[in-house]
């Protein structure tokens, strides 16, 4: 990548992601990234903003539906007026660091686009499953001024648990079990759950799951933690979901 | 030095009688005609009649495919198939910003009943076998055929064809997707049923394997995966209360033709075999009717190479010939420089012409399954049927064709395949000729079909004109039903009927489809 | 300390109506094998969206699919959109049925390269990775 001294100057950018300047915001989401110049880029961000957007980390094993949930969820946000940001990750291959960034085309949608900014990025594997230095690259968005902000993470488990650092409200997203083995319980991801969502809830054993899950909840801390079905393909308990994340948000748990 | 078919199943150097252990003909083949069919769905094949040469057509509009419709008839061609272009594949009228430069370019352009009539103007449609390939839509556009039909007096119980509307493919491969899977497959039962009743001798789906294979599947992932997604319209169809022997006479289904000969042969032949067992031994059907796999085959397109274009009519040859060995009932060839322009009229002759040689000069007609009995074939076939029930399987782990496909299974193994296929074209471990092997540097240039914004800009205006004189308020209520009786779960046909002469567009009926089905974004599924 | 190495993103984008992604998939495998990020468009996708994509990704390349014939319409506009949008310095390849000619004239116009059918994977990644 060349060196482009326009593209890299980071109080600049700065100054023009604050005023809204979506293509400076992308550039310093680059740089938050890539953890060059971490310090230079802090500096620059504001330490006090008005009004902090939730954070809502959406986790989950792979195939339960994240992103085309994600993708109703950021649409009925920016159907309200709001500016929404999301972060969606993928793992990288452990061999040659390559990763294929899929999520974002059942998030990002034309009828949302002026509303709805998304990021695709890459997580380290090996490591929590969190992508390195996501919460700068949150102190940017929060800093451009998104109503809200979504992180998808890759469902790895322990890095699902690492993510209840940065974000404000987590949201458990499972798919109704075909199988015996109930895979969500290792890794304490239960634990650090703040809602849970059984989505296609269309398919069979949606309501076994529900019960099978319920007794799980509550258990570390007694706060009630809700369960919600919804159906993405029949545009089902998405206005339900959208409700309690906001609740959530407004008060979160932790 | 182990060598594979196409699709990468390893082949002996030899086979012999101890390669087919415990065979036994009688069941594990029939006698043509007879169950399980392995050898042939009629006693006598192409003793007693040849397979159907039906070539596609579209382009345009409905005026010009029309045109080249009257000419084939004249020529002596009886079956008539169309194509139509990618807006209208994808439920999108002539004059949507997202239809612009798309319009009549790679099939015919068809936004309202005036586009069919015109479409089928002056063709007796008592008479002519007519195909439509489309999916998403296929509803709508055959309550717009019908309604065509009907206002030109025809008898609806006479109307022969066949329409594609086979969803569940597109999922896996071709992406030609409006609504989510299982409202999608409610549509394609809709269709069935309406056609059951009222259009009795219509083909009412084309279960189709050919795309899933153009999307890089092995030739046992599109037997397979075909399959499954016959049983699950049929399962769908019994749900509904529908009587199994009415309609499953007129399920038809539509393979690829590739070039690993053998291979493909086995492909057709298991096809059979297992597509009878289920019927009858399954799903209980009585009539020797609904046991029968009848199947039209299309030469591989994705075989076709840009460079050295007069090779694919070799290529092509060879695939017919195992499309022929294989006992297909009717044959599309490929024209040698069809990459993605029409193809010109000399290679349209070529390709009718290589169907004509097989059929009459190299004998392969003579008999009836001539491979039957090769250790080499039966062992194949056996394979393949074994490879497909093991992947049935699979699909019930999954929790049923539905799940699995929202699981991304069927679009992960076909991207894998392609994936092992390309590794080993890219490696030379398998030729192509002309492409890794025997290269010519003075290769003729390509030619690309140029769009004619004539076409276009013709269509849109016509359209406008339409929607200026049709009664607005007929078209609104008429809009209104589709979506009631989609919300209540009802068969949406006959309210499309309703709509088509009131002349509301595909996208109309489309958009109100949506409403009460959804629409859907694939995933990647790499 | 949480400096990592820079991989490149490549964006790939379908445009137009097609659905047809298999090759599109396995140069993003193949990419991907190669140490890329690769950022999927998913399918129908206009040249605005695919320019408001690459902004947003901030990527280094960007390899769109236009296998209906159109990329006389559609590279251009999009190459244009991109000099708007103040993004040149992205890297346009072009994937589809191209003929010498036309490929000659969009290099002309600012697309990096253009791949036919018949290209191997590898030597599109060897073109990304120079």
């Amino acid at each position: 990548m060349p060196l482009d001294v326009h593209r890299d100057d980071i109080p600049n950018l700065v100054q023009r992601m604050r005023r809204r300047d979506r293509s400076a915001l992308s550039r310093l989401l680059t740089l938050a990234s890539s953890g060059q110049q971490r310090e230079a880029l802090t500096a620059e961000l504001p330490t006090q903003l008005k009004s902090t957007p939730p954070v809502i980390a959406l986790t989950g094993g792979g195939g339960v539906g994240k992103s085309s949930l994600l993708g109703s969820l950021t649409t009925h946000f920016a159907e309200r007026g709001e500016r929404v940001g999301v972060l969606a990750c993928d793992p990288e291959s452990p061999v040659t660091g390559g990763a294929l960034l899929g999520d974002r085309c059942r998030i990002a949608s034309t009828a949302t686009s002026d509303r709805v900014f998304v990021r695709s990025l890459s997580t380290v594997s090996g490591q929590q499953g969190v992508a390195q230095n996501i919460d700068l690259m949150l102190d940017v968005m929060k800093a451009f001024g998104f109503d809200r902000i979504f992180v998808e993470t890759v469902g790895a488990g322990q890095g699902d648990v690492a993510i209840r650092q940065v974000a404000d409200v987590v949201v458990l997203i499972l798919q109704p079990q075909t199988g015996d083995e109930l895979q969500w319980e290792k890794a304490g991801i239960l634990e650090v759950a703040d809602l849970v969502v059984v989505n296609k809830a269309d398919l069979p054993g949606a309501a076994q799951t529900v019960a099978d899950v319920k007794p799980q909840l509550g258990a570390a801390d007694g706060q009630g933690v809700s369960v919600i079905t919804t159906s993405v393909a029949k545009g089902e308990g998405i206005d339900g979901l959208c409700r309690a994340i906001e609740r959530l948000a407004v008060s979160p748990r932790k | 030095m182990q060598k594979t078919t196409v699709s990468g199943v390893a082949i002996q150097p030899l086979y012999t009688v101890a390669d087919l252990e415990g065979f036994d003909p009688e069941h594990e083949l029939g006698l043509p005609g007879q169950f399980p069919f392995t050898r042939g769905i009629h006693e006598s094949m192409y003793r007693g009649r040849l397979w159907t040469m039906r070539q596609f057509a579209g382009f345009g509009r409905p005026s010009d495919t029309n045109e080249r419709f009257c000419f084939l008839l004249e020529q002596g061609q009886t079956g008539l198939s169309t194509a139509f272009d990618l807006p209208t594949l994808m439920g999108l009228d002539s004059d949507d910003p997202r239809s612009v430069g798309e319009v009549g370019r790679l099939g015919v352009a068809v936004d309202t009943i005036d586009d069919m009539l015109a479409l089928f103007d002056d063709i007796d449609l008592n008479q002519a076998s007519v195909s439509m390939t489309i999916n998403a839509p296929a509803i709508v556009i055959m309550a717009f055929y019908v309604a065509a039909a009907r206002q030109r007096g025809f008898d609806l119980k006479k109307l022969r064809g066949t329409i594609q509307n086979d969803i569940l493919k597109e999922f896996h491969a071709q992406n030609e997707i409006v609504f989510p899977p299982e409202p999608s497959v409610r549509l394609v039962v809709d269709l069935i049923d309406f056609c059951t009743q009222h259009v009795p001798r219509w083909n009412p789906v084309s279960i189709s394997g050919y795309h899933i294979r153009e999307a890089g599947s092995t030739a046992a992932q599109e037997l397979a995966f075909t399959l499954a997604d016959g049983r699950h319209y049929v399962e769908q169809c019994l749900n509904r209360g529908m009587n199994i022997d009415a309609f499953s006479p007129r399920l038809s289904f539509f393979f690829n033709a590739h070039n690993d000969l053998f291979e493909e042969v086995a492909k057709y032949r298991a096809a059979r075999a297992l597509w009878a067992e289920l019927m009858r031994d399954e799903y209980g059907a009585k009539s020797e009717a609904s046991w029968k796999l009848r199947f039209h085959a299309q030469t591989a397109g994705c075989s076709l190479q840009a460079v050295q274009p007069e090779v694919n009519l070799v290529r092509v040859a060879y695939q017919a010939l195992a499309a022929a060995l294989g006992g297909c009932q009717s044959l599309h060839t490929n024209s040698m420089d069809e990459t993605l322009a029409l193809p010109s009229e000399h290679a349209v002759t070529l390709a009718l012409r290589t169907q004509q040689v097989l059929a009459h000069e190299t004998g392969v007609t003579n008999t009836i399954d001539p491979l039957g009995g090769s250790y080499f074939v039966e062992n194949l076939t056996r394979q393949m049927k074994q490879e497909t029930r093991d992947c049935f399987g699979e699909i019930a782990g999954q929790g049923g064709m539905i799940a699995a496909v929202e699981n991304g299974y069927f679009r992960r193994r076909i991207a894998d395949a392609a994936f092992a296929y390309q590794r080993a074209i890219d490696s030379e471990e398998k030729l192509l000729v002309g492409v890794n092997a025997f290269q010519q540097s003075d290769d003729p240039s390509i030619s690309v079909m140029q769009i004619d914004a004539a076409t276009e800009s013709a269509q849109v205006e016509s359209l406008r004109d339409i929607k200026r004189c049709r009664s607005s308020d007929a078209v609104l209520r008429s809009l209104d039903d589709v979506r009631r009786v989609a919300d209540a779960g009802e068969n949406v046909f006959p309210a499309l009927l309703e709509a088509a002469d009131h002349r509301v567009t595909v996208q109309e009926c489309v958009d109100a489809l949506a409403h009460a089905l959804g629409r859907f974004r694939p995933a990647p599924g790499w | 300390m949480t400096e990592r190495t820079i991989h490149q993103r490549v964006l790939l984008a379908k445009v137009g109506l097609d659905g047809h992604d298999r090759g599109i998939k396995l140069v993003a495998r193949g990419l991907r094998g190669a140490g890329f990020h690769v950022i999927y468009s998913g399918l129908w996708q206009s040249v605005d969206s695919v320019a408001q994509a690459a902004q947003d990704e901030d990527v280094d390349w960007l390899g769109v699919s236009i296998l209906n014939g159109a990329h006389m319409t559609l590279v251009p506009a999009l190459l244009e959109t991109l000099r708007k949008r103040d993004l040149t310095h992205i890297g346009v390849i072009v994937g589809g049925i191209i003929p010498q000619d036309d490929q000659e004239k969009l290099k002309q116009l600012g697309a990096r390269a253009c791949f036919g059918p018949g290209t191997s994977i590898d030597s599109i990644v060897q073109f990304l990775s120079k």
